[in-house]
């Protein structure tokens, strides 16, 4: 397979290389020609030379990065990164030996690096930065970002300095700014080799935010000193006065403070501008980018630290962004964040490969060496002195081992061999000298120690990211924990991290959400402890179905009557490979890496609806709320679509009616998309229909069956009382079969575009219907947090039944719908309404995500069981609102 | 234990105090005069009501449950003196290595959190306890049938000898895996 690659590559080359000379033979007849005749066809490489050679390297990348990943044994031995520079080492040679080395858009050269390749890297690290590790360890990045790439640019400076005194570097001299110069270049972390690295190492946490927050903060003083230096080498050692070094020192506030202020505000903007974007959700993904990149550029136009602005702008983006934006534009932004740095991040390394082979080296063996030995020593030596001096403060301290692996993580990287490019030979005159040493670092890190720090972190025995599954003692017990030491901490007055977070927390809430978001989520719950709740029940469902599999022997025997919180969880034995499916996505990555993504392919299954029903059954909904955002038109047309036809398959061929325990929303909108709610009548057949096709060949034990609902269902319900009692009674096994005259009728409308459906997914979908309709409702008849403590002060067991069930639809069909609006129900709001179904697989792929993402609000649908004390105001409204309607249908 | 703590700290008791818990004088110093600021009354103890105005420990969920065990364990007829507030603290002190005593070790602290479920003090959690603190910490957005679906699987993961409880022994093996000594530790000022 990898042999097979490789032609391929060569193959390309070639094929580069003989359209150069084919080019280049083309113009020359061209040119001799004397009387110009029309061109039937014209060859004209130099027109597209520069972008089809960027658009190759691209290609090439990529080709590279799928071919590597052919082969399981050498990715496992190997870095990608160390197996891109041996790519482009070989791609170099050809392109040496062939002398188009020469054209520009071969080589890095470090407008390039700067402008393209990098910012797309660092805006996907800062837009995937674990926020919370970063800045419960931000004390300790610092630090290590400032003080220790200060230490190591002084002490890697002076002893190069020092050793052109001696003969080791054969009598070359090296002057002292010179060698300040390469000092500052080569002592700062790279980002995208600790990236590379350390994401496939899989570290802790905070090992892993600790080593990547230093490489991505040192950039500022970096960026500073390499500057200072490099026009303190242009003025002239002589003429330096100690104004420089004060300016210096203070442009480096300017550079990285400027950095983040630029980053923020930028990042604010964006936020700002996404509230707005609702009828053009299309552009949200661009916006964000280019919003990110124009802070990077604005900061390198005023040359601040552009990395730090980046990174600032995607962290404060992240944080709001993805509230604002549908569901659909996150998954866009962050799929093609990734992208655009996996590719970026290929390229860079390929080009440091190829840029190696060329003429513009001076090997020093005695230079190359001490500086080789001195980036190690005295990274080994800044890093235990600062960490240690960390350690007076930090809370978990960090071990020798974690020391050892900090300072074995000091990789250099591309971002050093490009300012390396671009010293200026007239000033500093050992360019070459430096280059190769650069390159000789670079090569040194990225292959021996990002080989062998794999092996190492196994063999020290580094406590790796907990991969562990969420077992829910587990994650209770911790975020027991989290709110235990919150509370303590403010009893004992510590003020520590934690209430630090929390008053962080406030502010966010109070002032930034209100200002940045199209809706104030109102979060006084705890949406993460949900979160993973869903994910939890997710499992447990896995787990329910594993060993329920021999219980189900067939699709149509009869569904064995489980438990009823079991039967919440027990999902159809069509999802064979659903576990699988699950567990592919599961484990929790909080570093940003590619395997999510890669993983996320199979969610490319074919059934979407039955996966829909099923994560409706185990996915928590939320409290319904009266008003949500209006949401984008296109979605809206999208999701009408979508739905009209998932529904028709999933339910036009059942023929005996059942009306669900309790309807939800998705059946709701079964109804509407039906378009067969000409009447109140139809109504309520429709929604018989679409909702209470469930088990009607498991039939015989099902207990899911509730009275027929009356037209009187229709008149309004205005105590809140009863509502409630009927939102948290228990209806499943009480309730009455219903006839289904009307419910038919109905149907039969929508059968028309229906698409005939295997009938063996008949009994599956029943099936999961009814597990659905268990799910959606123990979701869904939601009270609201502490609602015992409200005034009516209803505090209802779950056990009390049906009060009215003729209620219960009205209710149901409009509390329960987070979704739905306030104003009247028309087709429009209905196919808005609803649009959150078609996006049930972002839901999907979001839940298993990382951890990191849980943070994120695609359940922005949570925030509204939020605000508890205006839910009674709300549903009324809600009710109104459907009352009205009702009337108007 | 002197419930008259209004007098002002003595030395010896102060000695005492730093000896048993670890703490070093200032940080009881400090917390000395954070337990005369929560004593609004001046009283020299804690009741419910002096802990719950704290705003963060008032929203917090877990809030109550958490005064419960403090009051109700730690301090003595609903009521908490300064002494038994500051063996409480102890129990959240870094439990390094050359400075652990009897308060901070990691059973203490696993011990604080298992109280937390463990309200009849049987030494076991059985599922209405683990529903209890389920229903707190979740709100109203689950639904006693998911919660108790997760009570179920929560007791199922822990419970090795099949009594459908969680004894305290279950408790602590299951958070082997959780770094809890550092997560239960708090930075004291001083």
């Amino acid at each position: 397979m990898y042999k097979n690659k490789h032609s391929i590559f060569l193959i390309l080359i070639l094929g580069l290389i003989f359209h150069k000379y084919y080019c280049k033979e083309q113009t020359y007849i061209h040119n001799q020609a004397k009387p110009p005749r029309f061109h039937v066809a014209e060859f004209n490489f130099d027109h597209v030379s520069d972008v089809y050679a960027i658009t190759l390297w691209i290609l090439l990348g990529s080709l590279a990065k799928v071919g590597f990943h052919l082969s399981h044994r050498l990715t496992e031995k190997f870095p990608e990164s160390c197996l891109l520079i041996i790519l482009g080492l070989i791609v170099g040679g050809l392109l040496y030996i062939t002398h188009l080395a020469e054209q520009k858009a071969y080589v890095l050269n470090s407008d390039t690096f700067f402008l393209f390749l990098l910012p797309p890297i660092i805006l996907e690290a800062g837009y995937f930065m674990p926020n919370r590790p970063f800045f419960d360890n931000l004390g300790t990045i610092l630090l290590l970002a400032i003080v220790n790439t200060l230490f190591n640019t002084i002490c890697i400076g002076l002893t190069l300095w020092g050793f052109s005194f001696t003969p080791l570097y054969g009598g070359t001299q090296f002057g002292m700014l010179p060698c300040f110069v390469f000092a500052a270049l080569i002592s700062a972390v790279d980002p995208v080799a600790v990236l590379a690295t350390f994401t496939e190492i899989h570290v802790n946490d905070m090992l892993y935010i600790v080593v990547f927050g230093e490489s991505l903060l040192n950039d500022a003083v970096s960026v500073v000193l390499y500057r200072m230096f490099d026009s303190f080498a242009k003025i002239g050692q002589e003429n330096l006065i100690p104004l420089d070094l004060i300016l210096g020192f203070l442009s480096f506030f300017v550079v990285s403070l400027g950095g983040v202020l630029i980053g923020i505000i930028f990042g604010v903007v964006a936020c700002f501008t996404t509230k707005f974007t609702e009828h053009t959700p299309v552009l949200e993904p661009l916006i964000i980018l280019v919003y990110a990149y124009l802070a990077y550029l604005t900061s390198e136009m005023v040359s601040v630290s552009g990395i730090l602005a980046i990174t600032f702008c995607g962290m404060v983006m992240k944080q709001y962004v993805s509230f604002n934006i549908s569901k659909k534009s996150d998954a866009t932004t962050e799929y093609v964040l990734k992208m655009l740095s996996s590719i970026m991040e290929t390229i860079i390394f390929m080009f440091m490969g190829l840029s190696t082979v060329s003429d513009h080296h001076s090997w020093n063996t005695g230079f190359v060496l001490i500086t080789l030995l001195a980036c190690l020593v005295f990274r080994v030596i800044g890093i235990a002195i600062f960490a240690n001096l960390a350690n007076c403060w930090r809370l978990l301290e960090l071990t020798r081992i974690d020391m050892l692996i900090m300072s074995y993580g000091g990789l250099r990287g591309a971002i050093a061999f490009a300012l390396a490019l671009i010293l200026d030979e007239t000033k500093i005159p050992r360019k070459k000298e430096f280059v190769t040493a650069t390159i000789a670092v670079v090569f040194f890190t990225v292959f021996l120690q990002g080989i062998t720090i794999g092996p190492l972190v196994k063999c020290l025995n580094v406590r790796r990211k907990q991969i562990e599954e969420p077992t829910m003692s587990a994650k209770l017990t911790n975020r027991m924990m989290d709110h235990v030491m919150t509370c303590l901490e403010e009893i004992s007055g510590s003020g520590g991290s934690n209430s630090l977070r929390d008053k962080c927390r406030n502010l966010d809430r109070n002032y930034f959400k209100r200002w940045l978001l199209r809706e104030t989520p109102q979060e006084k719950m705890d949406i993460k402890l949900l979160q993973t709740f869903k994910k939890i029940n997710m499992q447990s469902a896995m787990k329910v179905h594993d060993t329920s599999k021999g219980l189900v022997p067939t699709p149509s025997s009869t569904t064995i009557h489980t438990s009823p919180s079991g039967a919440n969880l027990r999902p159809s034995s069509t999802f064979a490979n659903f576990s699988q499916l699950l567990a592919a996505n599961l484990p929790e990555q909080t570093v940003p890496d590619l395997m999510f993504f890669e993983s996320q392919g199979t969610e490319h299954y074919h059934d979407d609806a039955q996966m829909h029903h099923f994560l409706d059954t185990n996915l928590y909904r939320a409290r319904p709320r009266a008003t949500i955002h209006v949401r984008s038109k296109d979605e809206m047309a999208d999701t009408n679509n979508e739905t009209n036809n998932r529904f028709e398959k999933s339910y036009h061929h059942r023929n005996h009616i059942y009306i669900p325990p309790r309807l939800d929303k998705e059946q709701l909108h079964g109804r509407k998309t039906g378009r067969s709610s000409s009447g109140t009548n139809r109504l309520t057949g429709a929604k018989a229909a679409s909702s209470t096709q469930a088990d009607h060949d498991s039939r015989s034990s099902k207990h899911s069956l509730i009275p027929s609902y009356k037209r009187e269902s229709f008149k309004s319900t205005n105590s809140p009382k009863q509502r409630q009692q009927q939102q948290k009674s228990k209806s499943r096994s009480k309730s009455p079969p219903l006839s289904s005259d009307q419910p038919i009728k109905s149907l039969s409308e929508t059968k028309d575009i229906d698409q005939p459906i295997p009938p063996v997914s008949i009994v599956i979908e029943n099936e999961d219907d009814t597990v659905k309709m268990d799910g959606a409702t123990a979701a869904e008849r939601i009270c609201p947090w502490r609602r015992s403590s409200l005034p009516d002060g209803e505090k209802l067991t779950s056990t009390s039944s049906i009060d009215d069930p003729s209620n219960t639809s009205h209710t149901f069909s409009n509390t329960n719908d987070p979704n739905l609006h306030s104003g009247p129900l028309t087709s429009a709001n209905f196919s808005g309404a609803y649009n959150k179904s078609a996006e049930y697989m972002g839901e999907f792929a979001t839940i298993t995500k990382p951890e990191e993402y849980v943070s994120r609000p695609h359940v922005r649908d949570l925030f509204n069981n939020q605000f508890r004390t205006s839910d009674e105001k709300q549903e009324n409204n809600s009710e109104t609102a459907s009352n009205e309607s009702v009337t108007r249908l | 234990m002197g419930s008259n703590a209004s007098i002002m700290l003595q030395q010896e008791d102060l000695q005492n105090i730093c000896q048993e818990t670890g703490f070093t004088t200032k940080e009881v110093q400090r917390l000395y005069s954070r337990f005369k600021t929560l004593d609004k009354r001046d009283c020299g103890f804690l009741i419910r009501e002096d802990l719950l105005c704290i705003p963060e420990v008032n929203i917090n969920p877990l809030g109550e449950r958490l005064i419960d065990v403090i009051v109700e364990d730690y301090g003595e007829n609903n009521k908490i003196n300064f002494k038994q507030f500051i063996f409480l603290l102890a129990t959240f002190r870094r439990g390094k290595t050359k400075s652990t005593t009897e308060f901070n070790t990691r059973n203490s602290k696993l011990k604080f959190l298992f109280d937390m479920y463990d309200r009849n003090h049987d030494m076991k959690i059985d599922r209405t306890e683990l529903l209890e603190v389920l229903k707190m910490m979740v709100g109203g957005n689950i639904h006693d049938d998911q919660i108790a679906t997760i009570a179920d699987h929560t007791i199922g993961e822990l419970d090795n000898d099949g009594d459908s409880s969680i004894t305290f022994e279950e408790f602590c093996e299951t958070l082997s895996r959780i770094d809890a000594d550092d997560k239960m530790s708090m930075k004291f000022l001083s």
